[in-house]
Formats: C-alpha cells, structure tokens, sequence
C-alpha cells in the first residue's frame, strides 16, 4: 500500500517535469521568422477568403457528388470488411473462447499481437503498398481501410469484452453454457451497443482516411482537393471540402440517431 | 436411512495463504432441506457456497453430491443440472431481454444451434411464459432486463433456476440488496419453489430473522468453524447472540 503510493507521488512528479521541458522548448522556437514562412501570409489569406465563395457551378457540383459517391463507397466497403475482421480477431484476441489458462494466454497473445501488426502501419502506407502490387483498383483503397481500421475494431472490441462484468457470466456457466454460448449470451449482448456506436465513429473517421487516401490517386473527394489545389482553384477546394463535412456531419447524425434508439 | 444425503461434507477446509477460512468442516444435508447460512462478516459463508459450486476447490476434505466426489463432477452441463447458483442481483445480463435471461437456464442442454436460434424466435416459449407467470412476471417478457427494478431482475433469476431445474440451489445472500418486503418476497418466492419442485437449498443470510422464518434448518459459521448446526426452532436467542457477539477486549 505505501508502495503504490510512493509511486503516485513519483508519477506526479514526472508529470509536473514533463510541463516544465514542454515550457522550455517553446523557448527554443525562433517565433520572427521560423514558424510562417513570409510570403506564406499572403497565400493562407487567400484560401481562407476562398472559404466564403465556394465554386457552385453545375459542372464542379456534379463532380464533387460523384467523388463524395466513391469515398462514401471505399469508406464503407472498406468499413465493412473492418468489421468482420475486428470481430473475428477482436473476440479471439479477447481469450474468453479459450479453455485453459495456457491456450488463453497463447490466444490473447498472438492475436493482440496481430492487431498491433495491423493497426501499426497506417492507412495510407497500406494504400501506398496496394497500390503498388495492384495498381490504382477500388480493391486497395478497400484493402488499405480494411487492414488498420480492423485492427483498431479488433483491438477495442477485445477489450470491451475483457471488460464486461463478471458475475452475469459466471451466472451463466453455473446455469451449465458452453464457451460459445457465453459468448452469445453474455458478453456480445452487454458490449452490443458500445461496439456499435465505437464502429460508427469509425466509420466518420474512415471517410476522412478514404478521401486522404484518394491522394495517393485513387480517385474521391481527395483526388480532386489535390487537384484543385494544383491549380490554385481554392474555391473548388472548398466545394469539396463542404462535401466531405457534410457527410462527416450526415454519418455522425446517423449515429447519433442510432445511439438514441439502442438506449430505449 | 429413511432419506437420502444429498449433500455430505466431510472435513472441509479451506485457507487463503496464511488465513484459515473454513477449518474441517462436516455435515449432511438431505434432499428437500431447506438451509441458512448465517454468521458474522468473514465467518467462511461465502467461501462455502463458492466451493459447494465448485468456483475452487477446498484445501483438503471432500464434499460428495448424491454420493460422488463434487471434484468428479467436471463437467458444466451436468454439473447445472445438479447445483444452480443465484447470487445478488448483478447476476442477469442486462442487455438482453428478460425471456432470454430466462431461457439461459436451458443453455445446458441445448446446443450451439438452438441457443443462437433462441435469440431470433424465441424457443419453448410456453416455459418460459410458465415460470415468468409463477415469479408474477408475465407481462415482463419482452422488456429488456436491465429496465426492471432489483426485486423483479431476482425474480427473473429465480425464472430461470425454473428453468434450469438443478436438484440443490446455492443462495449467496440472494436479498442483500433488496428493501424488506422485496427480500421476504424474493425468500418465500425461493423456498415455496424449492418446496414444489423438490429442490434442496443453502442460502447465506444475513438476516437471523428471515433464517428462522424461510428455512428448516440454521447453520452458523463463526471464524470458519462450525458454531450451531440446529433445525430452525431450536435456535435460541442466546446462541444467536453469541454467534454475532464481537470479541471482547482483553
């Protein structure tokens, strides 16, 4: 007892040094001419009043809707294999379908151990390796969602299932069910609605990726902000910009329309 | 010997590292009693219900179910259908709907198949309306679980001991967290159950006055060993209050 909180106090103070370096540092920043580059004042301000005149021509209207279709439709496809992988590994990777105490820690082991793998390597490497062995197909921006996005599910899901009480299971054992049943009856029901609402905002996160990862040319939302970028039309950029918030904002209503009716 | 021993336990002791929680331990329970646990905080209850549900197992003695050793009885399903367990309310899983916490009583002796069916059309629908009717629940079906207050989710409970129709119910102070009439409603709703189904049962109580109200028999631990062993009108006020007496200064 007095050990742990003699190691309290030590965390403390590593916090309390922590700030103290953080407030040092800021002393190293040359502010006059290192942080904005000069004639970058000029540029910013211009993109930043482009924010009030967005390009609304029928022609850049009609493109912008078809590059929010295939974000939307990487994001979501890419969503789905995520999780089904998230689910598979998540509840493996949780050891509660493990017998013995050995097999638990192997299970738990090896599988949170792949997650990681998956999950370490961002979205956009991924797209980068895809796109390299299959070329710019819809199959590695999906592929490239897939991967990460299924070992961040996989790796909440799996804790949200080594967090659910334990009394109710025991409950459940004693009434004479199985692992399997245990995992139907007991711990995919109490973490149901938190894994929903987990996996939607992943969802919201993944059309963000989605549209970064166009940049790598896969087409969307991204593809023709660089685009337009390129061309120093900022208030294209901006069209596509509102669309991407504007889907974010749809997906997150969604969800929090969803949320509401799990609650009753 | 006119009945028959269902539960025996023979020398049962149990200690956590240094400290002893049960020291050898024995009696004889037959069919169809009716017992209470009682005792101080820390008198080894607890610790007795978890071995007799096999959660560990004692340090040495035996206990015999129906004349086999309880460490033979390894396995879950056939354990279930010997001894069932309810415990303080937390035992339901609140997310799912209260026919479905019912209907885990079944789980021992339904497979994978069936059980995942059960959660999309409910299976032996009639059971479940039967044993929710005879806890006063019938209208509650399709609520989910986690809504009910904490005397309707121990009624549920108690469902699905219906259900599951084990010969012994271990009780671990199943009203602790239940007002005064909920509790007696809860007990006398377990022991007339218990009674028409033939079931024997060992409830750890809290209450010395519910003990002798519900059950047959009282059976008082006090620092793990065995205090009084008596049916339940022979106790006496005096034994009681040596038995929840602190220890005097010396």
């Amino acid at each position: 007892m007095s050990m742990f909180s003699f190691d309290l106090h030590k965390r403390k103070i590593l916090t309390v040094f922590l700030l103290l370096l953080f407030v040092w540092s800021l002393l190293g920043v040359k502010w006059q001419d290192g942080v904005i580059h000069a004639s970058g004042v000029g540029t910013a301000s211009e993109i930043f009043m482009a924010m009030f005149t967005p390009e609304l021509s029928a022609n850049i209207l009609a493109l912008a809707f078809e590059s929010s279709w295939i974000t939307l439709a990487y994001a979501t496809a890419g969503m789905s294999l995520a999780l089904v992988l998230g689910l598979v590994f998540g509840i493996l990777a949780s050891g509660v379908l493990a017998t013995r105490k050995s097999s638990r820690t192997f299970l738990k082991g090896s599988f949170r151990g792949l997650l990681g793998f998956m999950r370490a390597i961002h979205e956009l490497v991924w797209a980068w390796l895809f796109v390299a062995s299959f070329g710019l197909s819809p199959y590695a921006a999906i592929f490239a969602l897939a991967i990460p996005y299924g070992g961040i599910l996989g790796r909440i899901f799996a804790d949200m299932i080594n967090d659910v009480p334990n009394e109710p299971i025991q409950a459940l054992q004693a009434a004479g069910a199985s692992k399997l049943q245990c995992l139907f009856y007991g711990y995919l029901p109490s973490v149901k609605n938190s894994m929903i609402s987990y996996t939607m905002y992943r969802y919201e996160c993944a059309i963000r990726s989605s549209a970064i990862m166009s940049f790598v040319g896969l087409g969307g939302l991204g593809y023709q902000i660089q685009l337009s970028l390129d061309d120093l039309n900022y208030d294209e950029v901006w069209t596509f910009m509102y669309f991407l918030t504007i889907i974010v904002v749809l997906i997150d209503g969604w969800s929090s329309l969803l949320r509401k009716r799990m609650a009753k | 010997m006119s009945k028959k021993n269902i539960i025996e336990l023979n020398q049962i002791s149990k200690n956590y590292e240094r400290k002893i929680a049960l020291s050898s331990l024995s009696f004889v329970v037959e069919k169809g009693e009716t017992i209470a646990l009682i005792g101080p905080s820390g008198a080894g209850k607890t610790t007795l219900l978890n071995m007799l549900a096999s959660n560990f197992e004692p340090s040495s003695g035996e206990i015999f179910i129906d004349g086999r050793p309880l460490s033979q009885l390894t396995d879950r399903k056939k354990r279930a259908k010997k001894i069932g367990i309810i415990r303080q309310q937390f035992d339901l899983v609140g997310q799912l709907a209260v026919i479905h916490n019912v209907l885990a009583g079944r789980l021992a002796d339904w497979g994978l198949g069936k059980s995942l069916l059960n959660l999309f059309i409910p299976q032996e629908r009639q059971a479940a309306t039967q044993a929710l009717t005879r806890v006063g629940l019938p209208d509650k079906m399709y609520e989910r679980t986690s809504n009910l207050s904490g005397g309707e989710q121990q009624r549920v409970a108690l469902a699905r001991l219906l259900m599951q129709k084990p010969e012994i119910i271990l009780a671990d102070e199943p009203v602790a967290s239940l007002d005064p009439s909920r509790a007696e409603d809860i007990l006398e709703m377990l022991t007339k159950i218990a009674k028409e189904e033939q079931q024997t049962v060992i409830a750890s109580l809290h209450s010395v006055e519910y003990a002798r109200k519900y059950f047959s028999r009282l059976i008082a631990l006090k620092n793990g060993e065995l205090f009084f062993d008596l049916p339940a009108d022979q106790v006496t006020n005096k034994q009681l209050q040596e038995l929840y007496q602190l220890k005097e200064l010396k």
